[in-house]
């Protein structure tokens, strides 16, 4: 006969908001096995179920590549040097954020019945979405990769420099991913409206085009300037072009800066994940 | 109304204790509208389209009792077990349930389709927070009850549904639970799985220090209960020992069935 534990496990009193932001992530801390097996499933599922497979995860980006290569090369004739490797430094990791998105849709709501029938911490969901969605971006370095045969020149040391603005656009990327997938219970018809809504926040973003394009307009209706400069994906994108195509220095200032704000972001999402969680299987 | 057994006295705090508990479903959050016309007929639900799933519910279980949760459809017996397992949290009052928990609601839950019987297990400790070394010494124990046979290492997609129900089982079982809550599973699989769960089931019963169990079944609920109270719009509305409290139920369940115009049959199962 085993001894019997009277501790409460169910009906903790609630905390305060600081409170709540802790339990949160050492509730992900304890449940760090959850969150990587969750992860790899993800990644798992992913590649199943299609013909080719894993061979998904490099053609995916490969083929979007070429698409914005056929529109902006060929039909707009845009005269840029080295053109793939100025479209790939910076679709590629957008494929990475659009890709963690649509993951986050699904990311609570997919688990329905898992959620319930046994209790646990719910954000472990979108942790684990975030972390799968890195898997896009380390394939999508395989034909960034290749890129450089066909413009060798253009690869230097700088080039190392991705990693830490990959690190940025991570951080931006996890409360983006958590507070999707909180909305997304309540709001079905988010994801009707998510790839319109990244579509035109990629158009607003120096990707197709140098930043000069949208500093142009700038000059003409100033608070256009002011969006610029609020949209992270100015700064991320500058950062990869810089490393990857400039072969110079990103401008760690504003990236520093940029990673700095993703921390208030961060936690301020987590709470209010953690707020609205017991609301989850109520509505599902 | 409830009599609730006054040995406040003791020393160590009740497996089980409810107070004031109340959970309320926003009904213009969820899309489940169709309840609107059920819900609307017992007065729980106001204007603004709130609805009280359970409401004023004070119970408390002491240790060594088992306490079957009884009454009609949408009466509040799975929100009440939702509860207890810390699924659902209380809109008002306190909910306060103590020990490990082992909770037999649908069997299977957490299972991802693209991984084998092993993996699945490990999987499913992981959502349970049962620590992993502990869960990886369990894995052959819960496979060889399971009795998958070949099946062990292929993915659970390949599973047919009893297969499905008997690996979640196992799953389930396999904790040692100071509180057992049980959601009608005893008919699980074949025959012989069935003999061989309920055998398990019982086990559990004799060292869990406290067992709620909600069923329709009200025979075997008298025979495994001490105890039972009956739910009906969210509220307790009998309390008592099992045999007294299900006798009466079953009474007034057959004279509400004879006054009733269409006599259609009440389903067996609550969602």
């Amino acid at each position: 006969m085993t001894t019997h534990s009277t501790e409460l496990t169910v009906g903790r009193p609630r905390r305060g908001s600081i409170g709540t932001i802790f339990e949160s992530l050492a509730s992900l801390v304890e449940r760090r096995r959850l969150v990587w097996y969750l992860t790899i499933s993800e990644v798992r599922n992913k590649g199943t179920n299609s013909l080719l497979g894993n061979i998904w995860w490099f053609l995916d980006p490969a083929l979007q590549l070429f698409v914005y290569f056929l529109l902006v090369s060929v039909i707009f004739q845009q005269a840029q040097p080295a053109i793939l490797l100025f479209l790939g430094s910076a679709i590629l990791p957008w494929k990475w954020f659009t890709a963690a998105l649509a993951s986050a849709t699904t990311s609570v709501r997919g688990r329905e019945q898992v959620m319930r029938q046994i209790a646990f911490p719910h954000i472990v969901l979108p942790a684990a979405s975030v972390l799968a969605s890195v898997g896009n971006f380390l394939f999508a370095l395989v034909p960034l990769g290749a890129l450089y045969l066909l413009y060798p020149d253009r690869l230097t040391p700088w080039a190392l420099a991705v990693l830490p603005v990959a690190v940025v656009q991570f951080l931006w990327t996890i409360p983006a991913v958590i507070a999707l997938s909180a909305v997304a219970v309540f709001f079905r018809d988010i994801s009707n409206f998510i790839p319109h809504g990244l579509r035109i926040w990629f158009y607003l973003s120096p990707a197709l085009f140098p930043i000069e394009t949208l500093r142009a307009i700038g000059a003409r209706h100033s608070w256009f300037n002011f969006f610029v400069d609020i949209n992270p994906f100015t700064w991320i994108f500058s950062g990869y072009r810089d490393a990857l195509y400039y072969g110079r220095s990103p401008e760690w200032g504003a990236l520093g800066i940029l990673a700095l704000a993703s921390i208030p972001v961060t936690l301020l999402t987590i709470y209010l994940f953690r707020r609205v969680s017991p609301l989850f299987v109520k509505v599902l | 109304m409830a009599q609730r057994k006054s040995t406040r006295t003791k020393v160590a705090p009740p497996p089980i204790l409810l107070t004031g508990l109340g959970v309320q479903y926003d009904l213009r959050l969820s899309k489940k509208r169709k309840l609107r016309d059920t819900v609307l007929r017992d007065g729980r639900h106001s204007q603004s389209g709130k609805f009280w799933a359970l409401r004023d519910v004070d119970f408390r279980v002491e240790a060594g009792e088992s306490v079957a949760v009884i009454g009609p459809n949408g009466a509040g017996k799975s929100t009440m077990l939702q509860v207890l397992a810390g699924i659902l949290e209380p809109s008002v009052g306190k909910v306060e349930v103590r020990g490990k928990i082992a909770t037999l609601l649908q069997l299977g839950a957490g299972f991802d389709p693209e991984l084998n019987a092993r993996e699945n297990t490990l999987l499913v400790g992981e959502f349970l927070g049962i620590p992993h070394k502990e869960m990886v010494r369990r894995v052959p124990a819960i496979l060889e009850f399971a009795g998958l046979g070949e099946f062990a290492d292929a993915e659970v997609r390949t599973y047919s549904s009893g297969m499905r129900a008997r690996l979640g089982f196992s799953v389930a079982t396999s904790v040692e639970p100071d509180v057992l809550l049980l959601d009608e599973v005893l008919s699980t699989g074949d025959a012989a799985f069935i003999e061989k769960s309920r055998g398990r089931i019982t086990e559990l019963m004799k060292r869990a220090r406290a067992i709620v169990f909600v069923t329709h079944d009200l025979d075997s609920a008298a025979t495994f209960c001490t105890r039972a109270i009956e739910l009906e719009g969210g509220r307790i509305v009998a309390d008592g020992p099992a045999k007294r409290v299900i006798a009466a139920y079953k009474k007034k369940m057959a004279k509400r069935a004879a006054t009733a115009s269409r006599s259609g049959p009440v389903a067996r199962r609550g969602n």
